[in-house]
């Protein structure tokens, strides 16, 4: 079993829960918003991507409308500029570059070449078990350019309390 | 309308002592920053205003962000009497929290508290923004100024500097270099007041027009191009007051250049408003007056004393010192006939000669006197002119021609405002 294939089977684009009013996005580039690499639609086009202002770190903010299990993450970005370090925590609210470093991550990743190109990475699930905001933390990119760009973000996981049951129902026949 | 948090840095050097903005540096800067906390407050009770100080013994938060406006104002005019040293800072915060005179600013470091001061505001929610009142020369260079710059770039606060009090040594440069690297989407702004009696807190009220969503749109409208307090010495007597006059003159004018762009289907509202606008100035005081005909000469030509306010208006832009007394609105009528001719063959010839003027008053002035059908209704009301006479008709002939501007629907709605005057 690949593991996009079980992806497909349990996880689902966690995209229909997020609370798009509350989504946030330190030292990002206006004309290239965190909606570029997030939202469904904007995100498919090559053209829109989400860009770094000042220098080269994003601190992404992203709340849920609802409880949810994150089970991997999704980058696509390009060579030079796409992430490279990448520190997630799960219920922190309104971190600012200050604080981030005080915080002990809940996961983090150093992507390769291969999650830019939609390779997920596959996260610490006991820790992303009841998610309520997630906060995604862009530390530096691949080729140490003087902005990153991101052009998909794409969260997988489940939902605690509307658990579809059909879904259950196939992972227990495995 | 867009929240924000603000936090004010205030100059308490000892270059504040200088006399160049009356009556002190240091009091004309303590009204503006009134000034701008009463708008702010004002307008939402949701708004939060902050003050610290970047001189005197070391940077000193006065007032955690906070709508209260009763502390704003005890900290910004109470002197400081230090009682004991260790108390310093409480007592700071409740009988004598004042601002004492002395010392260097250190301007990124008041930065920076203030920064500190926003991260820690009750409403996350809130947009920030910090204001730095810049009187004395700026110690720190350029790439310190734009690293703190970037700096909060980053963390998305908005910066406003105004500059005033010494220009030396690229000051300004560094300044403007400071808000260029802030500057995101023209949320921050700087304003260089140079010395004069012109108060700062006009300046000030000046720099906002830019400001997108800082909820004040009435308070924010340029306050710029008057001399002097508008209204007297109100803002140090009686700011409530001064402000309420402020806000609603902003309003008027507001609704004015609405009306301006759309057509006359907005006269009558501004014929109301212009009403209540004259009445709470004749309440007040003669300044007011001035500045209100730059407002009435937009729209409000319809008006019974349209032409002797056409005179003023017309004056006015040629010298803008010409404080008339509030009476003079209320006798119009009766000064009209015998003033109007000659003024009104006069400000006819300054139109003409000055069509190409960029000042709205001209335009304005050019647009109601080239509709001719209101200019013949005048006239015809005037005792001593006959609309008939081949030479009022070139006048007005050549008048038309340069104002294309009308509409029909112009000149039928002035006709008929034109024509109820006439019965008036």
């Amino acid at each position: 079993m690949s593991i996009a294939s079980t992806i497909q089977r349990s996880q689902v684009d966690l995209q229909d829960f997020v609370d798009w009013s509350g989504v946030e996005c330190l030292n990002q580039n206006s004309g290239h918003s965190l909606i570029n690499a997030l939202k469904q639609g904007y995100r498919d086009d090559d053209g829109l991507h989400l860009e770094s202002d000042a220098d080269e770190q994003l601190l992404i903010y992203i709340p849920f409308t609802q409880v949810v299990k994150l089970h991997s993450i999704l980058f696509v970005g390009p060579e030079e500029e796409g992430p490279r370090t990448v520190k997630l925590f799960a219920n922190k609210e309104h971190m600012g570059f200050s604080n981030v470093n005080d915080y002990l991550p809940s996961d983090s990743a150093i992507l390769s070449e291969e999650n830019l190109k939609g390779k997920p990475i596959v996260l610490k699930y006991v820790k992303f078990q009841n998610v309520r905001s997630l906060t995604i933390f862009v530390e530096d990119n691949q080729g140490s350019a003087e902005t990153s760009k991101v052009q998909k973000i794409i969260l997988y996981g489940t939902t605690v309390e509307t658990t579809n049951v059909k879904d259950l129902k196939k992972i227990e026949e495995h | 309308m867009v929240l924000e948090s603000t936090m004010i840095c205030i100059d308490n050097s000892e270059w504040m002592r200088n006399g160049d903005y009356s009556p002190s540096r240091f009091q004309a800067q303590a009204d503006a920053v009134n000034l701008i906390c009463g708008a702010k407050t004002q307008v939402t009770g949701e708004e939060h205003v902050g003050i610290l100080t970047m001189a005197g013994k070391g940077v000193r938060v006065l007032v955690t962000p906070t709508t209260d406006l009763g502390k704003i104002w005890v900290a910004c005019t109470v002197k400081f009497h230090p009682i004991f040293r260790g108390y310093y800072f409480l007592c700071s915060l409740f009988h004598f929290s004042g601002l004492e005179i002395g010392g260097e600013m250190n301007i990124t470091a008041g930065i920076q508290v203030a920064q500190l001061a926003l991260k820690h505001r009750q409403n996350k929610k809130q947009q920030q923004r910090i204001i730095v009142f810049a009187g004395s020369p700026v110690t720190y260079d350029k790439k310190a100024l734009e690293a703190i710059g970037r700096k909060l770039k980053k963390n998305s606060v908005a910066l406003d500097v105004v500059d005033f009090g010494d220009e030396e040594d690229g000051k300004a440069e560094k300044l403007d270099a400071l808000i260029a690297s802030v500057n995101n989407n023209e949320s921050s702004h700087i304003v260089h007041v140079p010395a004069g009696t012109d108060a700062l807190s006009d300046h000030t009220n000046f720099h906002w027009d830019g400001e997108g969503g800082s909820g004040f749109t009435a308070a924010a409208a340029a306050a710029g191009g008057m001399s002097g307090f508008d209204f007297g010495v109100d803002p140090n007597l009686d700011p409530e007051l001064a402000l309420a006059l402020r806000i609603s003159m902003e309003e008027e004018r507001a609704r004015q250049e609405a009306a301006a762009k759309k057509a006359t289907e907005d006269a009558s509202k501004q014929e109301t408003d212009g009403k209540q606008a004259s009445s709470s100035r004749d309440v007040g005081m003669a300044e007011a007056v001035s500045s209100s005909h730059n407002d009435l000469d937009k729209k409000d030509d319809q008006m019974d004393d349209e032409t002797s306010l056409l005179q003023q208006a017309v004056a006015m832009s040629m010298d803008k010192l010409a404080p008339v007394p509030s009476s003079s609105m209320v006798i119009a009528d009766a000064d009209m006939s015998d003033a109007v001719d000659q003024d009104l063959a006069l400000a006819l010839q300054m139109s003409i000669e000055d069509s190409a003027k960029d000042s709205s008053t001209d335009t304005e002035v050019n647009k109601v006197l080239g509709d001719q059908s209101l200019m013949s209704s005048i006239l015809a009301s005037l005792p001593g002119v006959n609309p008939d006479d081949p030479s009022v008709k070139e006048l007005l002939g050549s008048l038309q021609r340069q104002s294309e501007l009308l509409q029909p629907q112009d000149k039928e709605n002035e006709d008929e405002s034109g024509k109820k005057e006439e019965k008036q």
